[in-house]
């Protein structure tokens, strides 16, 4: 299993970054800011092009609908009402899977794995909580910029050989 | 399984052929009327829509990054397959000659891969490249808008992929 999370801020600036197992090419420091920077604007592409399908004229959409957060007054809805829409949420090549995981204030968690890797909700999941215990509550982080919390480095690490 | 829409790039990043099938629309209301249903029948299924070119210039743009993106990261030969995001999932095949396929379906839908890679073999080779009358390159999608070619395709998507 490889991991790679990188943790990017709301205006797609890498914020952490590391490595846990070989597997993919490994990139300069200016090249992965590069990347996540590229990310953030597909993300927000990927989200834009989702499909609208048209509803029926005559009904009203409006009454009929409640609850779902599907624009149905301009006449359209999403493939999946009730479900906002979002950006890139996985990513699949031959070689790799990539699961972006975005919080709800916009901060993206990129993960790289094994195609072959299963339970990255899992990962995905406690991966947050070591940086919502470990960064976001430790008192000399500042916000939107990089990740040097020590106590996070060592628990992710832990964590991470623990399951493999 | 529905197929939302489908797009063919050349190799100049030009949008050579682009199509897209509306499902059904969708009313959540109880009771649809008459009138409805035959609105939804002619607005159904395998209706080109004309609408503005941006979509197909945004979708080429997340597909050439992302495919540069997993370059980057997987080697030269990686070359990504697919992604998802809440509400859609989309499909890529790069044939050796940099023309692209890309087809948005539904989430539930299994990987296309195998289904691009027909449509290119089966469908785009034969009825646009081994086309006589057919441009080498296709600008502003000559060529590709052939009678047989669309018409295989609409046959695919809606019976074999359906």
């Amino acid at each position: 299993m490889c991991a790679h999370p990188n943790p990017t801020d709301r205006a797609g600036g890498l914020i952490y970054q590391r490595e846990f197992q070989a597997g993919l090419r490994k990139l300069s420091t200016n090249d992965y800011l590069v990347l996540a920077g590229t990310f953030h604007g597909v993300h927000a592409i990927t989200r834009s092009i989702t499909p609208k399908l048209p509803l029926a004229p005559s009904t009203s959409p409006v009454a009929s609908s409640p609850g779902t957060t599907a624009p149905a007054t301009s006449g359209y809805s999403y493939p999946n009402p009730g479900v906002p829409a979002t950006g890139l949420e996985f990513l699949e090549t031959d070689k790799f899977h990539l699961t972006c995981f975005q919080t709800l204030t916009g901060t993206k968690f990129l993960l790289f794995t094994d195609p072959l890797t299963g339970n990255v909700d899992t990962i995905m999941n406690k991966i947050y909580e070591l940086y919502a215990d470990y960064v976001m509550k430790n008192p000399f982080y500042q916000l939107e910029m990089p990740v040097r919390c020590e106590a996070f480095d060592r628990h992710l690490g832990a964590w991470l050989r623990g399951r493999t | 399984m529905p197929v939302y829409s489908f797009y063919i790039f050349d190799r100049h990043a030009e949008c050579i052929y682009k199509r897209r099938w509306l499902p059904r629309p969708t009313s959540i209301a109880g009771k649809p009327s008459r009138a409805t249903d035959a609105q939804a029948g002619s607005t159904g299924l395998g209706q080109t829509v004309k609408a503005g070119d941006d979509d197909a210039k945004l979708v080429f743009g997340t597909v050439f990054s992302l495919r540069n993106m997993v370059r980057k990261l997987g080697g030269e030969e990686d070359n990504f397959v697919s992604f998802t995001t809440s509400q859609y999932k989309l499909h890529y095949y790069e044939t050796p000659t940099n023309i692209k396929f890309v087809m948005l379906t539904d989430l539930k839908s299994p990987s296309m891969r195998i289904a691009l890679q027909q449509i290119y073999i089966n469908l785009f080779v034969e009825y646009v490249v081994k086309n006589p009358l057919s441009p080498v390159e296709h600008p502003g999608g000559v060529g590709v808008n052939n009678e047989l070619f669309e018409e295989s395709l609409e046959q695919f998507v809606t019976r074999v992929l359906a």
